[in-house]
């Protein structure tokens, strides 16, 4: 046939750097004027202007040889554990309860833990079913709970992502600790003997408190256990993922729900130096290439820190079940928020500590009430039969739509409904009924949905048709 | 590229006003009466004898029979002519067709195959009772030999590959042993490959509808991009037999299989039907995820058997043993019953002797469809492009409107979106659509119940092809018709005039090319991501660590040891998509009211089909594209009324990056050379063509960036002495001339799609300075198609030399080197000359 295969391979290479080079040619040519304006030292695409440099003790490791590595590594404070499935890296960090991470203290965390129980209740709902043997009473104990965040070598559960390292976080209560554990491979080979080793701490505990580990972290480690020839027995862990209630309070007040903006906005956690998370798999690619330690020194304290945030977001929402808001800790500033925290809590069965929140709702005059939450709001105290709180917000929000370009007309309606069927007020009924079908006229239809606009238009009609008919007006004027 | 030939009057039935396509050719002998073939005698005989009206007074509805009862599957079904309340038999049909001298004076051959009866053998004892009974009650109480023999073999532990034709229950050869197994052991998994997700849902309804009979607990599944995520686990872990198809098995099954414990620990039988489909790219691609495939059933400590079937074709074993690298059990006694079949050749008449116009084969198919509609005839009509397709639904729709009603005659196109097509395919089967115009994407075995006719506009490209169009047609009892009808492409205008060639031949080989570096490379990727890669492994039959080192240098892979692990942030199998035309596709949006999405074009297809201006037919209505908005991959259209339609023209560039092998002939007249190439392409102009006469009435500028294909070609160039003597412009021509028949024959040759393989001649090539024709892989990295050309260059270019001089024109036409307007008045002359003068003759 052709050349070697050697040379068929290398032809394609020098083919693709060819076209890569067009590309990026291409490309900064026509980004050119669009970096002028730009301030130099913007973090560049490969983000190495963002990483933190390290202390001097990089410029020491001048070789590449594994001694040189398991110094580094040793200045990273982790340390060789051999087990008999082979070695790996362990890194140990360990807090006095009294450790203050943002808001809280962790000595706060057992005060809460038992808190949370709703939230497994809600999150576990599928394994309570699966369950039949062995019954889980899905109480929260503090000591029974495993804090856990990986950092992978890339996106998605696929079988090829690899989690090369993994942080752990548990209370040890009687000598009033928290403890992070760092477990690293140096390389894929290692990946057993990682594993075996957390196999053993997952022993004791019921629980893994995650940020989207429910969806993300336990289903790679899975992976990596079938992968390495362990079969699923027995129970699946408990879950405490706190990325779901996190969105359900700041889905529409935070620009994002990444755990970094969160901790800064809402739970009092500023990050020096950090390395974002996005960076971890890259650094772990350079330092196998490189083989200097001293690249995985922001992924250790990165990881180190998401662990802490995850105690500090267990008190946070354990606090918030135990109706500390308005109370010892202040309301949210925004109502929006205010209304997502009372409707979580509802949801969560603390209708009682919810109820607060609504009434802070209430109280508050003043503000542009074309905000989403007041329908919801409105709908809940409907729901309660207190048709005077909800009439209150639905006038609030009928007033909000008459100023809208793309108005709702729920409020409108809801009003026409109140007046007909309880006050029997027909020409109220019917005024507002016909200001609904104005305003539902005077919205483009939707484009994606054009049927459900005019469906909406016809029910309308329907029902200024039906309240004239009822009211005995004249139907031609 | 501008209009070649303006201000010329043409014919208004022209088939293309610059195709004029030639009468001296083939048609003297048949106008004139004298020599027809023995066939077309004995039908002239009996035309006689009949003589009934003429055409195209439309054929009297026939007699008060009841179509004759017609069984697909088990289901009987009995079909009455709907809006007549009358039926008609195919024969009676054919019998007035036959009297009919308008028409019969254009056929040059009619084939029929006689009825063959059933050869079955009893259920096997071993049969589980259930599954008798099932079977029972579903009016099967013996098996077809071919069904009894892939059960046999399974039996024997053989994977099996079954060449039946359509509607010959080949289904049965698999699910027969699956179910068998199933029944016995609950935990039994098969796993099924459809190469569509519509095939898919068939075989599900079918094997439920059999479990349901069996009273037994089978959790049959789709799995592909449709499946609710609710469901998925529930089937990842429980379903006995899960169907989907490669692309679902590259990028969603084979990357996750860890969540896929079950089935890979369990699975005893892959079932692959449509195992010809996988040829060409697609088939090399099918090759790699096989491979991986079976390298994730080994990690789980399993070793499937696999069953497949295939539609006819020449290598059906060693196809499959390429495919699956197992040794195969190759099961083709077909014991099927079949009603009686007629092939009928049909060239569409000379309208313009002078300049040798046929009537368009568009037109002419439309005539015999609406005949064959309007007696109430269930029918498919196969055309060869997505445009054909919408052109020749417009005219039948419109013809037959008042009789049937535009909804009883749909299109079936890609494109189309899957929930229009589910309907579709309900209405052919329900009987309630009566006719069909489509592209071959309804050859593959989706279950649209069998109908009574085809009409073949222009040959399909392949014997395999044309067998398997036109076994849409066709039924265990009863009668079916094929019409064959010719365009004045050179290939049909040969094939009208030799039907030997067609029925004498078996069909086309499948070839694959699975150790394309560029194809193994993206699933060597995808492999490693699955699993890692150890010292020792066998993956293709390439040199592993070779290719294991490569992409550890180019930081893909991490070696530890003997062990390559992947070590790269990307899914792999994300950015590889088995079906290089379908890779990203374009979507069409119709802004006439909202935004609505109104189908998908493939990327190849794009800078010809949806440029600016370009009108783009959708279900017979006319869009004209307003903008195109490449990088995102949208066509924003809008509909429109016209009377024409758009075609564009692609300008290429090539150049030679490498040779790996050279060959002189013993002359020297002629060398030959094999290697990898660079090949630019680009839009450049688009023309305007009026409706029905295809006149040239405007062209436009494309304005479209240009597209880059590294790939392997084949070329040859003539020496100075061969060349000697011939002016640049008659050296155009020759090359022209000989390209054209080319380009035809080459596909011939290959079994490929005529897409796959492109042909450039060039007067002065920049590699060779010589006069040089070029033929290239239209796939990145090439599909050995070029290769196996430069292998048979001899015989591909004496074949190019009898048919150039066995075609009766006197100066070229559309059936040889093409059209005098476009070679020239010695095109023909020159182009058989240059081919001497290389023999050494001259």
């Amino acid at each position: 046939m052709s050349g070697g295969l050697r040379d068929r391979l290398e032809r394609l290479r020098a083919h693709a750097a060819a076209v890569k080079q067009a590309e990026t040619e291409a490309r900064e040519a026509a980004e050119a004027a669009d970096q002028a304006a730009r301030p130099d030292g913007e973090r560049t695409a490969d983000g190495r202007n963002g990483l933190p440099e390290g202390s001097s003790a990089g410029g020491a490791q001048a070789g590449p040889a594994l001694f040189a590595g398991r110094d580094a590594f040793a200045e990273l404070g982790a340390e060789e554990v051999v087990t008999d499935q082979g070695a790996f890296l362990l890194r140990k960090a360990v807090y006095p309860l009294e450790h203050r991470h943002g808001h809280y203290l962790l000595e706060q965390l057992p005060v809460y833990a038992a808190e949370l129980k709703p939230i497994a209740a809600r999150q576990n709902k599928k394994r309570a079913e699966e369950e039949t043997g062995e019954r889980l009473s899905g109480d929260i104990e503090t000591g029974k709970l495993l804090f856990l965040d990986t950092e992978t070598t890339g996106l998605g559960v696929g079988a090829g992502n690899v989690p090369f390292m993994v942080g752990i976080g548990y209370a040890d209560l009687q000598d009033r600790l928290f403890v992070v554990e760092q477990l690293l491979i140096r390389h894929p080979g290692e990946e057993r003997a990682m594993l075996s080793y957390l196999l053993t701490r997952f022993n004791g505990k019921t629980h893994l408190v995650t940020y989207n580990g429910r969806t993300f972290d336990w289903p790679v480690l899975v992976n990596r256990f079938v992968l390495n020839g362990w079969r699923r027995s027995g129970a699946e862990p408990g879950h405490l993922d706190f990325l779901h209630p996190s969105r359900a309070l700041w889905r529409h007040t935070l620009p994002s729900c990444k755990l970094s903006r969160i901790e800064e906005d809402r739970l009092g956690i500023i990050r020096k130096d950090d390395v974002p998370g996005s960076l971890a798999p890259e650094l772990y690619m350079r330092y196998l290439s490189e083989r200097d330690p001293e690249h995985l020194r922001g992924v250790f304290l990165h990881n180190e820190r998401d662990i802490l945030t995850l105690a500090t977001l267990s008190i946070h929402f354990g606090g918030l079940l135990a109706g500390r808001l308005g109370a010892e800790w202040a309301l949210p500033e925004e109502s929006e928020e205010l209304y997502r925290t009372a409707a979580w809590l509802d949801a969560h069965g603390a209708e009682a500590y919810a109820e607060r929140l609504y009434e802070a709702l209430l109280a508050r005059r003043g503000e542009p009430a074309s905000e989403r939450w007041v329908l919801p709001a409105a709908a809940r105290f409907k729901r309660l039969g207190r048709l005077d709180e909800a009439a209150s917000l639905w006038l609030r929000a009928a007033e909000a739509a008459e100023r809208s370009a793309l108005p709702s007309v729920e409020a409108h309606v809801e009003l026409a409904m109140l007046y007909e069927h309880r006050l029997k007020d027909l020409p109220q009924a019917l005024r507002y009924a016909e200001r609904a079908l104005e305003l539902a006229r005077r919205k483009p239809l939707p484009a994606r949905d054009p049927a459900r606009g005019r469906a909406e238009r016809e029910a309308l009609a329907r029902r200024i048709e039906r309240l004239l008919r009822k009211s005995n007006a004249p139907i031609a004027r | 590229m501008n209009a070649p030939f303006p201000g010329k009057a043409q014919e208004a039935t022209a088939e293309a006003t610059f195709r004029p396509s030639p009468d001296r050719c083939f048609d003297r002998l048949r106008r004139d009466g004298q020599a027809f073939d023995t066939n077309i005698q004995k039908i002239k005989k009996s035309s006689a004898r009949l003589s009934k009206p003429a055409f195209p007074a439309r054929l009297p509805l026939l007699g008060e029979h009841v179509f004759c009862t017609m069984e697909k599957k088990g289901r009987e079904r009995y079909e009455v002519n709907p809006w007549t309340g009358k039926a008609a038999t195919v024969e009676e049909w054919l019998d007035h067709l036959r009297s009919n001298p308008e028409i019969m004076a254009n056929v040059t051959y009619w084939h029929t195959q006689p009825a063959r009866p059933a050869r079955t053998v009893p259920l096997p004892a071993s049969i589980d009772e259930r599954l008798r009974g099932a079977l029972k009650r579903k009016g099967i109480e013996s098996l077809f030999t071919h069904q009894a023999a892939a059960f046999e073999a399974v039996r024997r532990g053989r994977s099996v590959v079954t060449v039946t034709p359509t509607a010959s229950g080949k289904t049965l050869c698999y699910n027969l042993p699956v179910l068998q197994h199933l029944l016995a052991d609950d935990s039994v998994r098969a796993l099924y490959l459809f190469p569509t997700k519509a095939l898919a849902q068939d075989q599900v309804a079918e094997l439920q509808e059999l479990a349901n009979l069996m009273e037994a607990d089978i959790k049959t599944h789709t799995y592909d991009g449709d499946t609710p995520p609710t469901v998925r686990q529930a089937i990842r872990n429980a379903g006995h037999i899960v169907v989907t198809n490669p692309d679902m098995l590259h990028s969603a099954i084979l990357p996750h299989h860890t969540k896929w414990v079950k089935l890979f620990e369990n699975v005893r039988y892959i079932v692959i039907d449509e195992l010809h489909a996988y040829r060409g790219v697609f088939g090399s691609h099918v090759a790699n995820v096989i491979r991986r495939l079976k390298r994730i059933c080994k990690f789980y400590g399993n070793d499937p058997l696999f069953l497949c079937a295939s539609a006819t074709i020449r290598n059906p074993r060693e196809h499959a043993e390429r495919l699956l690298e197992v040794p195969v059990e190759l099961v083709d006694d077909n014991g099927a019953p079949a009603g009686e079949k007629h092939m009928v050749f049909y060239n569409p008449p000379v309208v313009n002797q002078q300049l040798g116009i046929r009537r368009s084969s568009v037109l002419e198919s439309q005539k015999l469809a609406s005949l064959l509609l309007r007696s109430g005839i269930q029918t498919i009509v196969f055309a060869r492009s997505r445009v054909r397709v919408e052109i020749l639904l417009t005219y039948l729709q419109e013809l037959v409107k008042r009789e049937l009603g535009t909804k009883s005659i749909r299109g079936y196109r890609g494109g189309y979106l899957p929930k229009l097509r589910r309907e579709i395919e309900r209405g052919l089967r329900s009987g309630e659509i009566r006719g069909v115009v489509s592209t071959n994407a309804l050859e593959l075995g989706i279950d649209i119940g069998q109908l009574q006719a085809c009409v073949l506009n222009g040959y399909p490209g392949s014997i395999a092809s044309t067998w398997q169009q036109s076994g849409r047609a066709g039924r265990r009892h009863g009668s079916s018709v094929t019409f064959l009808v010719a365009s004045s492409n050179p290939l049909d205008q040969y094939l009208i005039q030799n039907p030997d060639y067609f029925l004498g031949r078996s069909p086309e080989e499948a070839r694959i090319h699975p150790d394309n570096l560029l194809i193994l490379l993206d699933h060597l990727k995808c492999a490693a991501y699955e699993l890692p890669f150890e010292m020792g492994d066998t993956f293709g039959g390439e040199k592993l660590t070779d290719l294991l080192e490569f992409l550890e240098e180019e930081k893909v892979l991490h070696r530890t040891g003997d062990r390559w692990y992947w070590m790269e942030q990307a899914f792999p199998a994300h950015g590889i998509s088995l079906r290089s035309a379908a890779q990203e596709n374009f979507i069409i949006i119709d802004m006439t009211e909202g935004h609505r999405v109104l189908g998908e074009v493939d990327r190849f297809s794009a800078p010809t089909l949806i440029h600016e201006e370009a009108i783009y037919l959708h279900e017979g209505v006319q869009y004209q594209v307003e903008k195109l908005d490449y990088p995102e991959k949208k066509a924003y259209v809008r509909e429109v009324n016209v009377d024409y339609f758009t075609d564009a023209n692609l300008a290429v560039e090539l150049k030679v990056l490498h040779v790996d092998q050279e060959k002189a002939s013993p002359s020297g007249a002629i060398v030959r050379q094999y290697g990898e190439l660079m090949v630019t392409s680009k839009p450049t102009i688009f023309k305007k063509l009026r409706l029905r006469t295809h006149e040239n009435i405007g062209s436009g500028p494309i304005h479209l960036p240009e597209e880059e294909l590294h790939t392997s070609g084949y070329w040859f160039s003539f020496s100075e002495e061969a060349a000697e003597a011939k002016s640049a412009n008659d050296m155009q021509s020759a090359l022209l001339g000989l390209a054209n028949v080319l380009v035809h024959l080459a596909p011939l040759h290959l079994m490929c799609d005529p897409l796959d393989i492109r042909v450039v001649p060039q007067v002065k090539a920049v590699h060779t300075k010589q006069p040089t024709i070029y033929f290239y892989d239209r796939y990145p990295g090439g599909i050995g198609l070029s290769q196996r050309l430069f292998e048979i260059h001899d015989a591909l270019l004496a074949e190019a030399g009898r048919l150039i001089q066995g075609c009766g024109c006197m100066s070229g036409c559309p059936a040889c080197v093409g059209p005098i307007e476009e070679v020239g008045l010695l095109g023909k002359d020159l182009a058989l000359g240059l081919l001497r003068r290389t023999e050494g003759t001259a």
